[in-house]
């Protein structure tokens, strides 16, 4: 693997003000959205048709045929690790477990991600929570639900493809509702299986991560794709709120890494 | 025990007699109108290829050759991956004897004094090691339109730390006034002893051409695309 370093330092945003001291941004609710295309390129490969005996005594020239070669989507996922004074995940969570003996890790921790859509609670997996076909009416009813019951941070929904216009998964902050243990929210995009599907952002169409205010105003946004430096990568880390001086500030840091785990990521925030 | 003090000017090179160095990097924040300076000094280390790698360029995206960079500017605590004292990892002069205090985005840190400082001890530096380039350059110059003449009262210089005297310095705004990177000088290896070029080259340039000329991997947010 190819050694990359980034020598960009990443923009500070101070949320609340302007040069003026006015605010800007209202923070009682963030939006962290996650957007890319979906897949349209289409790979062909040109095989030799079968011939009949018959054709091949009378010599018939060979017949040949295209046919379309099976790619996977591209599947990106939004993940928020919550950080510490520390800077460190300090709680990790539980493993959820199945009826049917099967179980996923880090639930109900301090990462919220397609396993563990909310916090402070977990509230199952993505495919428990939106199953697939859940009308966009239904998703939208459920998380002010979860919003209005208590959960500070919820995920919108892992989309395994990139369907749909605008953000195709985000992360919700109650930012002014967060405990004080909450001391920096780290933001994240990954491919899911990009390593063992070939794939990196360099191939996907149209990938951005953004942040937006409580009224979808925009205050930061990465373009993923397009761009040389993210052939070859596979994972962001987009940019991180942080507290200071008793105000949340943005950072934009969007340092692209060639790891397709977020769980790579996230060994270096862990207390030895 | 007595130290011979040494006085270097532009192109002389020298033995060091010392082992313990730093470079030390200031300015004074701008009091006018427009943006702010960010000046930062960093060191390539090259080994016997002539080549450098992740670990071995110390700048502020790699503080101690554990690649903790400093992230959080205005508090100089909580670095990217959370550890706050390097001191408990065990690298608090570098892991290979280079140590970089951390990043000032405006020449906030210190007044009159060093702002930022690379730390070399050349017992520890790896054997594979030859040479180490200090170089100053101004972060996103070309995008502001800056360079060091613009800069108020900005300095680079070499310091013994084991009598506190310093070496070398260079005035950026006097000697550099139109250039925006500047090869300080370099310590380099020769049948076992340090020695030190004062070689004071200055570019119109950033800190992705020095270390392009070194690092064969990938370089990311370089201000020139070339």
């Amino acid at each position: 693997m190819q050694e990359v370093i980034n020598l960009s330092k990443g923009q500070t945003i101070d949320l609340r003000k302007n040069f003026k001291g006015e605010n800007v941004y209202d923070l009682s609710q963030i939006t962290v959205g996650l957007g890319w295309d979906v897949r349209e390129e289409k790979i062909f490969k040109t095989v030799e048709l079968e011939q009949s005996m018959i054709d091949r005594l009378l010599g018939k020239p060979k017949k040949y045929e295209k046919i379309e070669i099976e790619q996977d989507d591209f599947d990106l996922d939004a993940i928020a690790f919550l950080l510490d004074s520390n800077g460190k995940v300090s709680n990790l969570g539980k493993d959820l477990k199945f009826n049917n003996g099967n179980k996923v890790g880090l639930h109900g921790g301090d990462i919220v991600f397609f396993n563990s859509m909310t916090y402070p609670s977990g509230t199952g997996t993505s495919q428990m929570l939106f199953p697939e076909g859940t009308p966009k009416s239904e998703i939208g009813r459920k998380i002010n639900h979860l919003l209005n019951s208590g959960e500070l941070i919820v995920h919108t929904g892992d989309n395994l493809t990139g369907e749909g216009e605008g953000d195709d998964e985000q992360i919700i902050v109650k930012l002014n509702s967060l405990p004080a243990k909450i001391d920096k929210i780290l933001f994240l995009v990954c491919i899911y299986q990009g390593d063992k599907r070939q794939q990196h952002f360099g191939q996907v169409d149209n990938a951005f991560m953004r942040a937006c205010d409580a009224n979808g105003k925009e205050i930061a946004r990465y373009s993923l794709s397009n761009s040389k430096d993210f052939d070859g990568m596979r994972s962001m880390i987009f940019g991180e709120m942080y507290r200071h001086d008793s105000e949340w500030k943005f950072r934009a840091i969007g340092n692209p890494e060639p790891t397709d785990s977020f769980v790579e990521i996230l060994k270096r925030y862990l207390n030895k | 025990m007595s130290q011979e003090v040494i006085n270097l000017r532009k192109g002389d090179k020298v033995a060091v007699g010392f082992t313990n160095i730093t470079v030390g990097l200031g300015w004074e924040p701008n009091e006018g109108t427009g943006g702010t300076f960010d000046l930062d000094v960093s060191a390539i280390m090259i080994d016997e290829n002539r080549k450098t790698t992740k670990d071995f360029f110390i700048f502020y995206g790699n503080l101690c050759g554990r690649r903790i960079s400093t992230n959080n500017a205005e508090t100089h605590k909580g670095y990217a991956d959370g550890t706050k004292d390097c001191d408990k990892e065990g690298c608090k002069d570098g892991l290979y004897g280079v140590m970089h205090t951390g990043d000032d985005p405006d020449g906030e840190s210190s007044e009159g004094g060093d702002d930022e400082s690379i730390i070399v001890d050349l017992n520890k530096i790896p054997s594979n090691i030859l040479e180490i380039l200090f170089v100053v350059t101004i972060d996103s110059a070309e995008q502001k339109k800056q360079n060091f003449g613009q800069v108020r009262d900005s300095y680079i210089r070499l310091l013994d730390n084991g009598t506190g005297k310093e070496v070398m310095k260079y005035e950026l705004g006097e000697d550099f006034s139109i250039e925006t990177g500047i090869e300080f000088g370099r310590l380099y290896k020769r049948n076992n002893e340090w020695k030190f070029d004062a070689s004071g080259i200055g570019y119109k340039e950033d800190l992705g051409f020095f270390l392009n000329k070194y690092f064969t991997g990938t370089i990311l947010g370089k201000n020139k695309t070339t």
